[in-house]
């Protein structure tokens, strides 16, 4: 029986989509389709289909690029590093057909992939923060695999990501996020500037490049029953350094600071120290501090100018999400992250 | 005190949000409730703003003129109408400090301003406004 308040449009196009991937059969029939919370630079559906053939309800995730997505980043990319994850011992779901058109009822490219099984945690929120505290003082099941989902990302054979994934250094990853803050600029803010200069003043010694996640955080990640189940959101992967993901991490907007509260907890998961002697002992690198927190600066410019474009968006009329609006009251915390990192 | 989008630009769009709701026929998904509680959540957040910010500015103006010390930026700086005019005046100046290397402590010293300047914009972001109360 079909629910009346699904777009028959968008049912029809996952569908097809599904079909194609040889995922549905064709008594298939959606019978759940809303759109979910999450997803700035991407909007996310939940999809349930009915399928005579296949037992039980399949249900699956929708990950559509907007328009007026924050970002500039390609799903298609996106979509093929879920695939070469299908063989990796990194927890993420399978994805079942992309659809490269702009022009579809979803509003842009999308992609299927299966809905696995948790929640997504928001540090941001007291509940979530806590939950992840009790994981700290009890188990550890969600702080083990956390740390271990990110070394695993950095084992990935990166020449299995060759034509798939973009490579970038540390002086091309500094120029992304650089050349995006000044094409947008809405305001000259003399702490990111400063901040620019500093990094580009201590270029860390190089590493192996691997595969970075890139916006690696436990809200990109999926809990259940105590355990990680899928690390989400790879729109900013790249073949760089790893130590960007430790950095990134370690901020303290990452671990739910906004205009104040937060976790303690590095990334709200666990105490630094050991999350480093974890990281290490499972990779064989021991993380230099000093490097890692340039990273995390570098991540903190990057929310600068993914924020930022979002911003821009709404400025000139093209996003009506309040989101964006809302994301210039990170921009405080931010400032007081960099500073505290550059020694000010 | 360097943010992008306008005080009406806020209110707009926090109507606009509450307008749309207002016009949509079934239950809310997610994504409108997560609209809704977000345009909240900058109401809350432009009201702190903008009970904070006349003192903070004043700080401001007053911590960067205490250690420009009659150099020409302090002139601009005491003209400066907001904190947008501010932050463009800092970037030119510290820009041109680091080119020339000179002066490397009045640059330490607005880097110490900048950091406070953050902690205090916080500080006012975290107060809650007189007369709002929260259910």
């Amino acid at each position: 029986m079909s629910d009346s308040t699904i777009d028959p449009a968008k049912a029809a196009a996952a569908l097809e989509t599904l079909r194609r991937a040889d995922a549905a059969g064709p008594r298939a029939e959606v019978v759940g389709l809303t759109q979910m919370e999450g997803g700035w630079s991407r909007h996310t559906y939940a999809i349930d289909v009915d399928d005579p053939d296949h037992e039980g309800l399949s249900r699956y995730i929708g990950r559509v690029r907007p328009e007026d997505s924050v970002l500039d980043t390609d799903l298609g990319q996106e979509f093929e590093i879920y695939k070469v994850l299908e063989g990796e011992p990194v927890p993420a779901p399978r994805v079942h057909g992309y659809e490269p058109s702009a022009d579809t009822p979803f509003g842009g490219p999308y992609f299927l992939m299966e809905r696995v099984a948790g929640e997504g945690l928001n540090v941001w929120r007291r509940p979530d923060r806590e939950l992840l505290e009790a994981d700290w003082a009890g188990g550890r099941g969600i702080a083990e695999d956390f740390v271990d989902g990110m070394a695993a990302i950095h084992a990935v054979d990166s020449t299995k990501l060759e034509g798939v994934v973009v490579a970038r250094d540390f002086r091309a990853t500094v120029a992304r996020w650089r050349d995006i803050y000044e094409d947008i600029r809405l305001v000259p803010d003399p702490v990111v500037e400063e901040a620019y200069a500093w990094l580009l003043d201590n270029e860390p010694e190089p590493v192996a490049p691997r595969l970075v996640h890139g916006d690696y955080r436990i809200g990109n990640c999926l809990v259940d029953g105590g355990r990680l189940t899928a690390v989400l959101d790879w729109e900013l992967a790249s073949i760089g350094d790893p130590r960007f993901d430790l950095g990134y991490m370690a901020l303290r907007y990452s671990g739910g600071r906004f205009i104040s509260g937060g976790s303690e907890l590095t990334g709200a998961v666990a105490e630094r120290d050991w999350l480093e002697r974890r990281y290490a002992a499972a990779t064989g690198e021991t993380p230099d501090r000093a490097v890692v927190d340039l990273y995390a600066a570098l991540g903190a410019l990057m929310l600068f100018s993914i924020m930022g474009t979002g911003l821009a968006l709404y400025d000139a009329g093209k996003s009506t999400d309040i989101r964006a609006a809302w994301s210039r009251f990170v921009f405080p915390g931010l400032r007081a992250d960099l500073a505290e990192l550059m020694g000010w | 005190m360097f943010n992008s989008l306008r005080t009406d630009q806020l209110i707009a769009g926090i109507g606009a949000t509450a307008r749309t709701a207002a016009g949509a026929t079934g239950a809310p998904d997610d994504y409108a409730r997560g609209q809704l509680l977000s345009a909240y959540s900058v109401s809350r957040l432009l009201a702190a703003e903008v009970s904070g910010e006349a003192a903070l500015l004043a700080w401001l103006r007053s911590e960067l003129l205490d250690v420009l010390d009659g150099k020409p930026a302090a002139m601009k700086i005491e003209a400066a109408q907001d904190g947008i005019k501010v932050g463009g005046i800092l970037v030119d100046l510290l820009a041109e400090l680091r080119q020339s290397g000179e002066d490397p402590e009045l640059r330490t010293r607005i880097h110490a301003i900048l950091r406070e300047m953050a902690g205090r914009e916080l500080a006012a972001l975290a107060a809650r406004p007189e007369g709002s109360s929260r259910r």
